[in-house]
């Protein structure tokens, strides 16, 4: 049919311009680790590294080559679907990565499934009764979650729930989980953290948007006609409130892949914030690299999702 | 044409006040205020040095000398806290207004003149999130060094592009409505288009929005502090107060409490402030 | 912990030390079980003549010991504090104390510190010397790698030679340089020539990157060792688990296996230990301590061993350059303050010269400069700078330094001298702003002997002259007590160096540091050792799991 030809062309277009963007991106990323102080072999060698140790590690490690030569042929080893090995273990980039990422992607989607139907719901009522003790009470209680800061909820969690009560273990491995049970002890306290941080934030960008739409004078014309205020909020406001919310959830969903490090700290959950942390520390630049470009994927796919919901919820754009 | 449905019954007093509060908005208001002055005086009135040790106990309890107890290295946290509003306040303020103007106004452009324009600076601006702010921040402080301005500039360049996202998004709805067609077609340039037509009408999710990130901004403060582009010690923002007292919360340390209330009732009250702004502010289409 | 008198022979073998042997800790341990008091025993000590400090320690460690028999089994989890996919298992480039740990547990030295700093033999049956510069290392027969590979000269000989191919990139490399000759002489006889006489050698060889890895190794992921545990997996960042090795050389160890990771946050590293979670949370904050108090279930153990963050004056470059500057800093620097409140009593004052009183050969005479503003203050009157800004970069990378650094520059303030504190990100510090920066701080890890202190710290061509201290005289004393047989010169000449530096090098040391470990009260066996935390990083062989 023509219109999803027209949708098809759509998220071509978006999917084109994604993988410039990722170009750039690896690029900024590349440049920005060049101007750090110091590179691998001087990080690696530490309090040792006197200018004979540091030459000869870089010599071994073949960094002699100019920087750019590395990066190039790192970029064209990603073209085929090699990442590289890490400079500073030797160990396939992908390798390290895969695993990590795998345990990240794991804890986002159980969060993602808490907390985007409850955000969603809690949003909108507090959006349907607009001034009512309901709305009254989730915004207080979401402003001052998210204004505690996310390492003191986390902390906070591990007193109570592991170290006063026993209830739950103070660490989370993830995958060491035997069954199901135990995969529930071992997600509990960050998927606590996690959803107190993100769900907050999505229920009051739900709210915001979605009172925005009721405003505009055409639900006012449906209420005015006697639509039920229920019924006006899901059939009217909501579809045009899907833009900006699909928004605000790509953007928590984002930082659920790569910006959890505090989480990860706290419980020791070997995710891939940390591993990012580790490689920038490190100058291990195909990590690094790597790194970035994962982050980024997941990024830029939740977006373009995001505009492509929000194209599709509003007939005008879809001219 | 944009009223608050539901304040319908006090939209009398409202209109004939024009700009008045209500009360959850004054008292909003009054925290911001008292804070505010705060940072100004706070130099004055610091019962002791925020720097120097006064007792040799560490996360001491309330008493008579030390209202708010003691920190991790026994300094004096009421000192603490009243020299962080200055640090907190200020940068927050400015970091969190430049980060939604700019992209605000970015996002209303992008929407309203599209195409290409609109295309290229969103996925500028995409790949400029990409990169993540723990290297951007270590960039900075290697290439032009620590201070408040530059801890400033960075914080809003963290968080511009989010605030652009979100600002065309709405906008690129707007835009798409009957009144900013006609406008248009009765050959309204795009900065009246922009001014008149949509920034009304997207002002209160951008207000929303705007609250939401002073909070972020409060808080990833502190983290900075660790990059070395943070307020620079024997200060701290409040933040920092909380992350260098952490220790102190299992032993119920006044010093890990304070700097959190200090940090809700300023973020809660922004909030308030901005959630119940006068219609008149708010709906400026009228 | 002090060390008993001690003499150091140049016939090391596998001999238990001169004045403190097993009699020692049998007569000890005797007198506990008969109901000795704390008094009466201190008093026997003081007889034998040990030192007030350590003979507290010995005491707590032979009480334990009677009640206490080894176990067999069991699974221990630990935890340090620092872990990234830098960590390594090839014993050259091991830099943190992750790697430290997990290479003591796989592999062995030639030789070890015991926990009153002795040396004693490990792989080595005896090492011995008429000269002090061409040794000759006998080896223990019958001991064979993880992989059923016998241990011979080779492997030594290799393991050796690596420290000095700039490829591999070890740590060590400034110090093994002295070996010019690294020779087998039969299957289980090595040579090593020094350069010049070292009468130190056999305590240089128990440093914990002149581990013995099989000749030729190349991937060193799988940790093939001699050591009391096999490593079953290793994660790079994330966590490894070791499990017993059936054909151990030597008794034990006593675990069946051990698992060991980091957890980065101090705070989440002493939660993990309260609730149960691990065993052992290993380097915990002075001010953590509290949080154990009044908990049954655990305990934590303390080590000096000669670690400490310093504050670096370089003496070729402005404010260190104008006389009076640097003693004015000296006298500025409350010491008291430091020791109580930064580091919360876990450390002992420092007086500026980088031998602990861990050591031997530490100058118990030189006592550490006062505090004393005003005498400060006219010492910066006198350079000029008084009422001048002075920038002090301070970073999380050296322990404790931005609180050092808050402490002088508050100091500074109430004389009218300020101090601009540059927090520094951690990342980069070392290769961007240590040794570099005017007034800085550092964090120097302990070292055994004073030689290797001074000869990588304060010699004239010393890669780390923090302070660009240079001295001639300096110079020629190094030398002649590292070729010094006669123990009593020896001390003599370390004792003059020590003052050198303290007066006159732009190295500020306030204090030495304490490694505080948390542990589960289940956890046994566990002494301080010299080398550092954790016993010198080789607990996993010696300790066992109360059941």
């Amino acid at each position: 049919m023509h219109r999803s030809l027209q949708t098809w062309l759509l998220v071509a277009q978006r999917l084109g311009v994604a993988l410039i963007t990722l170009v750039i991106v690896s690029f900024a990323v590349f440049f920005a680790t060049e101007l750090l102080p110091g590179d691998v072999a001087e990080i690696l060698l530490g309090q040792a590294a006197t200018p004979e140790a540091v030459a000869g590690l870089r010599e071994a490690m073949g960094l002699n080559e100019p920087a750019i030569s590395r990066f190039l042929s790192w970029l064209s080893g990603l073209a085929t679907g090699d990442m590289g090995r890490s400079y500073v273990n030797d160990i396939e980039v992908a390798d390290l990565l895969g695993r990590r990422l795998s345990n990240s992607l794991r804890l986002a989607v159980v969060v993602t499934v808490i907390c985007v139907p409850f955000a969603l719901t809690c949003g909108i009522a507090a959006a349907m009764w607009k001034g009512s003790i309901l709305d009254r009470l989730v915004s207080i209680l979401t402003i001052s979650v998210i204004s505690i800061p996310e390492f003191m909820v986390a902390t906070l969690a591990v007193l109570v729930f592991a170290v006063w009560l026993s209830w739950l273990p103070a660490l989370s491995y993830g995958a060491d989980a035997s069954n199901f049970g135990a995969l529930l002890k071992a997600y509990a306290m960050p998927v606590i953290t996690l959803t107190c941080v993100v769900s907050a934030q999505m229920i009051r960008m739900t709210r915001a948007a979605v009172i925005e739409t009721i405003n505009t004078p055409y639900v006012e014309m449906a209420l005015l006609k006697g639509a039920s205020r229920r019924r006006m909020v899901l059939r009217h406001a909501l579809p045009n409130a899907l833009g900006p919310i699909a928004n605000a959830v790509a953007l928590s969903l984002s930082y659920l892949v790569g910006g959890v490090i505090i989480v990860e700290t706290v419980f020791n959950y070997p995710g891939v914030a940390k591993l990012m942390v580790d490689a920038v520390a490190t100058r291990d630049l195909p990590l690094i690299q790597s790194c970035a470009m994962v982050f980024c994927v997941s990024y830029l796919s939740l977006i373009t999702l995001a505009d492509v919901v929000a194209t599709l919820s509003n007939p005008r754009l879809r001219k | 044409m944009m009223q608050n449905t539901q304040s319908t019954p006090r939209k009398f007093s409202t209109e004939r006040l024009g700009y008045a509060f209500n009360t959850t908005g004054k008292i909003g208001l009054a925290v911001i205020l008292f804070w505010a002055v705060i940072a100004v005086i706070a130099p004055f009135i610091t019962p002791y040095p925020p720097g120097k040790i006064v007792d040799w106990d560490y996360f001491g309890p309330i008493s008579e000398s030390y209202w708010m107890g003691t920190d991790y290295l026994g300094r004096d946290i009421l000192s603490r806290v009243l020299m962080g509003a200055r640090y907190t306040v200020g940068i927050s303020l400015a970091g969190v207004t430049l980060a939604c103007m700019g992209g605000v106004v970015l996002g209303m452009i992008a929407a309203v003149i599209g195409g290409w324009f609109d295309t290229i600076l969103s996925r500028l601006l995409d790949a400029f999130n990409g990169i993540p702010s723990l290297l951007f921040g270590l960039v900075v402080v290697a290439a032009v060094g620590s201070s408040i301005p530059v801890l400033i500039l960075t914080l809003a360049a963290i968080y511009l592009p989010g605030s652009y996202r979100f600002a065309r998004a709405l906008a690129v709805n707007v835009n798409t409505m009957d009144f900013v067609t006609v406008a248009r077609a009765r050959g309204e340039k795009t900065t009246y288009l922009i001014r008149t037509e949509i920034l009304p009408n997207i002002l209160g999710p951008v207000l929303a929005d705007l609250g939401l990130r002073f909070v972020f901004i409060v808080l990833v403060l502190s983290g900075l502090s660790f990059l070395g582009i943070g307020v620079q010690p024997p200060h701290a923002d409040w933040g920092g107060l909380v992350r260098e007292n952490i220790e102190g919360l299992s032993l119920g340390a006044p010093a890990v409490i304070f700097p959190c209330i200090a940090i809700a009732s300023l973020t809660i009250s922004v909030n308030m402030f901005i959630d119940n702004l006068p219609q008149k502010i708010r709906d400026r289409s009228h | 912990m002090r060390a008993p008198n001690y003499q150091q022979g140049l016939n090391m073998t596998n001999k238990k030390p001169t004045n403190w042997t097993g009699r020692d800790d049998a007569m000890v341990e005797n007198a506990i079980r008969r109901g000795a008091t704390r008094r009466d025993l201190l008093k026997l000590l003081a007889a034998s003549g040990v030192a007030v400090g350590a003979g507290s320690s010995l005491m707590m460690s032979a009480t334990r010991a009677v009640a206490e028999t080894p176990v067999f089994g069991g699974h221990l989890k630990a935890a340090g504090w620092s872990s990234s996919t830098a960590d390594t298992l090839d014993p050259a480039k091991a830099s943190l104390s992750t790697d430290y740990v997990r290479c003591c547990a796989i592999y062995n030295r030639l030789t070890f510190l015991d926990e009153f700093g002795q040396v004693q033999m490990e792989l080595a049956d005896s090492i011995e010397s008429a000269d002090a510069k061409t040794w000759t290392v006998k080896l223990k027969s019958g001991v064979s790698f993880h992989d059923g590979k016998p241990f011979t000269s080779a492997d030594v000989v290799f393991s050796m030679n690596r420290h000095l191919d700039p490829a591999v990139g070890s740590k060590v490399n400034s110090i093994a340089k002295q070996m010019t000759e690294i020779k087998a002489v039969d299957d289980l006889t090595v040579e090593i020539v020094l350069e010049e006489s070292n009468a130190d050698l056999p305590t240089i060889l128990s440093l914990h990157h002149f581990m013995i890895v099989a000749d030729g190794t190349t991937d060193f992921s799988k940790g093939n060792g001699t050591g009391a545990f096999m490593m079953e997996t290793f994660e790079p960042g994330v966590k490894s688990i070791a499990v017993k090795n059936p054909n151990y050389f030597k008794d034990g160890p006593y675990l069946d296996s051990f698992e060991y990771f980091a957890i980065t946050d101090n705070n989440a590293r002493v939660n993990a230990v309260l609730s149960g979670d691990i065993h052992m949370g290993a380097s915990i904050k002075g001010r953590s301590r509290r949080m154990l108090e009044g908990q049954d279930h655990v305990w934590s153990s303390v080590t000096s061993s000669g670690n400490y963050t310093n504050l670096n004056i370089r003496l070729d470059m402005e404010p260190g350059a104008k006389e009076g500057f640097i003693e004015g800093m000296k006298h500025l620097i409350n010491r008291e303050a430091i020791e109580k409140s930064v580091l919360r009593g876990m450390a002992t004052v420092g007086n500026d010269q980088p031998v602990s009183a861990a050591n031997r050969y530490h100058n118990s005479e030189l006592a550490p400069k006062a505090f004393d503003p005003e005498k400060a203050k006219a010492m910066f009157a006198k350079s000029g700078l008084l009422g001048e800004t002075v920038p002090i970069v301070a970073s999380d990378a050296a322990t404790a330094s931005v609180d050092m650094a808050t402490v002088v520059q508050q100091a500074g303030s109430e004389i009218g001298m300020n101090f601009d504190v540059q927090r520094v990100p951690s990342d980069g510090y070392w290769s961007k702003y240590w040794l570099k920066a005017p007034v800085h701080f550092g964090n120097i890890n302990p070292r055994p002997t004073p030689d290797i202190l001074f000869s990588l710290l304060y010699s004239s061509d010393a890669k780390w002259n923090e302070s660009q201290f240079k001295s001639e005289k300096f110079d020629k004393m190094l030398i002649e007590a590292r070729g010094a047989l006669n123990e009593d010169l020896r001390k003599e000449i370390y004792w003059d160096m020590q003052e050198m530096i303290a007066n006159n090098a732009g190295t500020v040391i306030p204090a030495y540091l304490s490694n505080v470990d948390a542990l589960s009260k289940s956890v046994k066996g566990l002494r301080p050792n010299p080398l550092g935390g954790q016993m010198g990083y080789a607990f996993a062989e010696y300790v066992w799991l109360d059941a």
